[in-house]
């Protein structure tokens, strides 16, 4: 028997040729800022003038680029260390929270039955649909409102309320797939139920929990909008210098912070691609 | 007995525990924002931020209708930008599906490993941070950006196009940025589709379009449907894209939202606004839901 | 597995604890603008008194309010602008910091003491002033001297220009194009101001600040921009240049002010005396490119600027210049014509 979508040559041919352009449009800005990078021309990155590594200079602290336009205004690679250690305290911080707190809702609501399972289900879905710009005046008004001083604290926390549940749906989909009996086996065995979770669910849910831990990270750290709006003294993130960066130009150096952005992220991604393979 | 009663008693201890950080999470950090944000939307604006605590339906009335007619007389212009996010929130959806459906098709004919290969590049760029991609899409569209140096090199247009600061540009860039989420629905529907049935169809002597649109459009509908939800919520209510790529010509509700907050002291519209968003957003779910449970229910009998 | 999250944990925990470790005793905080200051004179000032200096930036006066209004407590030192200099002493957010009592006072232009609610400076320190005219591409217009050869450019050359993408100053130029002042608070005059406005719309490419690689790269023509836009065009006299059009133009003026729950006051006024030393505020403005209102400063400013029209404009070009003022509840009325503008 062969399952499948099976077309003539022709589409065949014409399928993997639309398949090229779809990733060639998927791809195509990304080498675009890669290449651009590189591109000694101050003023149009479009007119290649030569091959040059000081915009990346600026980032890391190599020598400075007195001479070329608008030098003045270039972050220090000081001022972007400080933001990126904003992000990832943010980041992890917020990430390892959202582990918890979504883990143990997975938990409760696949392996308990109780009344008002399905308003949890419809709430841990709210999060994730509710427009970025409306959770983010919404948590601004709330602290504002509460007294809380805007902090790298307001944003963790601002972080967690949404993360949670994408933590909640990567860790359910583990626990679905998953055999109970083995959970049954050690209960059987007068294991407590603690222990039981420790000792069996736990490890089995393990690349579930770790992947749910890299997705909320790297939505923390990437996260524009709800930052954007609940940012307070000294707490600006990465997302934030960016925006700030591009609002006042197209400039060199946001192009090589970009290409190292790129990387870090697409490393993360294959590393937590590597573990969801391996489980399997 | 007694052991039962301890045990049972002991799960229920288990679940609460389980869940209270949850429901102190949310409850605390986001329902009642949501709630204090509707209470906003009907109070009057502090002069310099903040609220008055006086009722003040106008918020709704200078979008809706009602203005106070000190300042104005009513005119449907902030109806009229909402309608325009609507539009381009669409124009989005629809764009994005025109791009992802056949790409869907075109990946679930692959080996495995391939597939999974190819699945995680299309995922990939999707966790490059957003206002990088945005950026790229600045570099390729401005008049002196790589589209127009390439097209003005080759010779086929002598005047660099202005394709940037446009309603053209916010729709290119926000179905780029959504791609993986209007694909991902689709592809998760395309690969279980039932074949037998294509077939069956062809060799009733169906031509192929009468294939595709009785047979595999209809059987791809709900992927359709999730990725079309799934891509127009956060295409409306987005104000960066806007920001960068309409040159602030484009004006979309995102937009008057944050200048509500962050540049005219208006908060209680600002809160009007997102709430008027949010009830669109509430609709679309509605819809889509009650399809599926009817859809459901039709799969049961 | 276990082991990579407490890996993890353990390295953020490090690195909180390296930030608290790298602070140094005596603090001082800034809430400017973003290049708004030379960032030079931040690192003097931290050397000569062995202060940690901390910068955050904001791009409106009203982004600045509505973060000091959200508990932004923790910064000393605020630049708002007159207006909302004299909006934030009237809500109570300033504390006196008496500038005009600390040596060097006297250099400072008494006319620069615009703000309403302080009038002999007791709150706070007249920091630069500037005007918003047109930042313009030579290799485009080799010379540009009015709005209206401005919008006749843009109406051969649609999209080739840009505008600010803030309603007051855009606004402002339709106000001055139709006669008004650049305060009116007459429904009528804004109306046609914004029909003013909204006619050149079609012939605009964007509303936008960020205009300078823009202007310099050639993919606008001419950009409605900041008297900062100066230090481009010294920096490329061929190719860029920078005029305050004939026509008049807005001036906007900030001021230094002590945040009333400030927690470093005495840093704080520490950082205004350095700042009136004349070579200091000279050394800012070179890089600012904006109007000083230190006397003593002027002599000290290279030469290029001191002769430079737009940053030390002549008697009757000053004359021209109009500063905005608090519009109060009337500010409805220039955001709704705003709202018509950049939507239809």
């Amino acid at each position: 028997m062969f399952r499948g979508f099976r077309p003539g040559k022709l589409w065949s041919a014409l399928f993997n040729s639309y398949g090229f352009l779809f990733l060639a449009f998927l791809y195509m800005p990304l080498a675009l800022i890669v290449v651009y990078s590189f591109n000694a021309n101050p003023i149009n990155m479009a007119v290649w003038t030569g091959f040059t590594l000081d915009w990346y200079a600026t980032i890391f602290g190599g020598a400075g680029v007195e001479g070329t336009f608008d030098v003045a205004f270039t972050e220090s690679p000081e001022r972007i260390f400080e933001v990126v250690k904003n992000s990832f305290l943010v980041a992890t911080t917020a990430a390892s929270i959202s582990t918890l707190i979504g883990t143990a809702t997975a938990v409760a609501l696949a392996r308990y039955r109780f009344a008002g399972k399905r308003f949890y289900q419809a709430l841990l879905l709210l999060p994730m649909l509710v427009p970025d710009i409306v959770l983010g005046i919404a948590l601004l008004i709330f602290f504002v409102g509460a007294g809380f001083h805007l902090s790298l604290l307001t944003i963790v926390i601002g972080h967690v309320t949404f993360l949670s549940s994408y933590v909640f749906v990567v860790v359910s989909s583990r626990l679905a797939g998953m055999d109970t009996t083995l959970e049954q086996a050690s209960a059987d065995l007068g294991a407590g139920a603690l222990t039981t979770f420790r000792r069996v669910t736990l490890p089995l849910i393990m690349p579930g929990v770790l992947g749910g831990f890299l997705l909320a990270f790297i939505i923390s750290l990437d996260d524009v909008v709800i930052t954007y709006f609940i940012a307070g003294v000294g707490s600006q993130t990465l997302p934030l210098l960016i925006l700030a960066m591009m609002r006042r130009g197209l400039r060199p150096q946001i192009t090589a912070l970009a290409v190292v952005i790129i990387l870090f992220s697409f490393a993360v991604a294959t590393v937590g691609m590597l573990l969801r393979n391996r489980k399997s | 007995m007694i052991a039962g009663d301890t045990v049972r008693s002991r799960r229920r201890r288990a679940l609460l525990l389980l869940l209270a950080p949850i429901t102190l999470m949310l409850g605390v950090f986001f329902l009642i924002p949501l709630g204090i944000m509707v209470v906003y939307s009907f109070l009057e604006p502090g002069l310099y931020g903040g609220v008055e605590w006086n009722w003040y339906p106008y918020n709704y009335g200078r979008i809706l209708g009602w203005p106070l007619n000190d300042y104005e007389e009513f005119d449907p212009i902030y109806l009229s930008i909402f309608l325009g996010s609507l539009k381009v929130a669409c124009l989005t959806v629809l764009f994005s599906l025109l791009i992802c459906y056949p790409a869907a098709f075109w990946v679930s004919r692959m080996s495995e490993r391939r597939k999974t290969f190819v699945l995680f590049l299309i995922m990939l760029p999707f966790f490059a941070n957003l206002l990088v991609r945005i950026y790229a899409w600045l570099l390729l569209l401005r008049p002196t950006g790589f589209i127009n140096t390439l097209l003005q090199s080759a010779g086929l247009i002598a005047q660099p196009l202005d394709m940037l600061f446009s309603n053209f540009a916010v729709i290119v860039g926000m179905v780029y940025i959504f791609t993986p989420f209007m694909f991902l629905p689709i592809y998760a529907n395309v690969e279980k589709l039932d074949y037998s049935l294509i077939r069956a169809s062809q060799d009733l002597g169906a031509t192929p379009l009468q294939t595709f649109l009785r047979v595999i459009l209809p059987l791809t509908a709900p992927g359709i449907a999730g990725g079309s939800v799934i891509v127009f919520i956060p295409a409306l209510g987005n104000f960066i894209v806007p920001a960068f790529l309409g040159g602030s010509k484009v004006q979309m509700t995102g937009n008057l939202i944050e200048r509500s907050f962050l540049q005219s002291r208006d908060w209680p519209f600002g809160a009007a606004l997102a709430l008027l968003i949010m009830a669109s957003v509430v609709l679309v779910l509605m819809i889509q839901f009650t399809r599926t449970a009817r859809a459901q229910a039709r799969g049961a009998v | 597995m276990k082991r990579l999250l407490t890996r993890i944990a353990g390295a953020a925990a490090i690195l909180m604890l390296s930030g608290h470790l790298a602070s140094a005793e005596g603090k001082l905080a800034l809430y400017n603008w973003g290049e708004y200051i030379n960032p030079e004179i931040i690192d003097d000032f931290s050397k000569e008194f062995g202060v940690d200096v901390t910068l955050d930036t904001y791009s409106t006066n009203e982004e600045m309010l509505a973060r000091i209004q959200a508990g932004a407590s923790g910064y000393d030192l605020v630049w708002p602008s007159v207006h909302m200099h004299d909006i934030m002493q009237q809500l109570g957010l300033l504390q006196p910091a008496h500038p005009n009592q600390l040596p060097g006072w006297d250099a400072i232009d008494k006319a620069a003491l615009r703000s309403h609610e302080d009038p002999n400076g007791d709150f706070c320190l007249p920091y630069a002033w500037g005007s918003v005219g047109i930042l313009y591409n030579k290799t485009h217009i080799p010379e540009l001297k009015s709005w209206k050869q401005f919008f006749e450019y843009a109406k051969d050359n649609p999209g080739k220009v840009t505008m600010l993408d803030d309603l007051r100053e855009t606004l402002g130029v339709g106000l001055i194009m139709t006669g008004a002042s650049v305060n009116s608070r007459d429904p009528d005059e804004i109306a046609k101001a914004e029909a003013f406005i909204m006619e050149q719309k079609p012939n605009i490419g964007a509303f936008r600040y960020d205009v300078i690689p823009l202007v310099t790269a050639g993919d606008t023509a001419a950009s409605h921009y900041y008297v900062g836009g100066v230090l481009n065009t010294l920096q490329n006299p061929e190719l860029l240049g920078f005029v305050i059009p004939e026509e008049g133009a807005t001036m906007y003026q900030e001021d230094v002010c002590l945040l009333a729950n400030a927690p470093n006051p005495h840093n704080a006024k520490l950082f205004m005396q350095f700042l009136l030393r004349p070579e200091v505020a000279a050394k800012n403005s070179a890089r600012l490119t904006n109007g000083v209102v230190n006397t003593e400063a002027v002599a000290l400013l290279p030469e290029e600027l001191k002769s430079n029209p737009s940053i030390n404009p002549p008697q009757d070009v000053r004359a021209k210049l109009q500063i905005f003022e608090d519009m109060g509840k009337d500010l409805r009325l220039y955001t709704r014509a705003w709202d018509r503008i950049k939507t239809n």
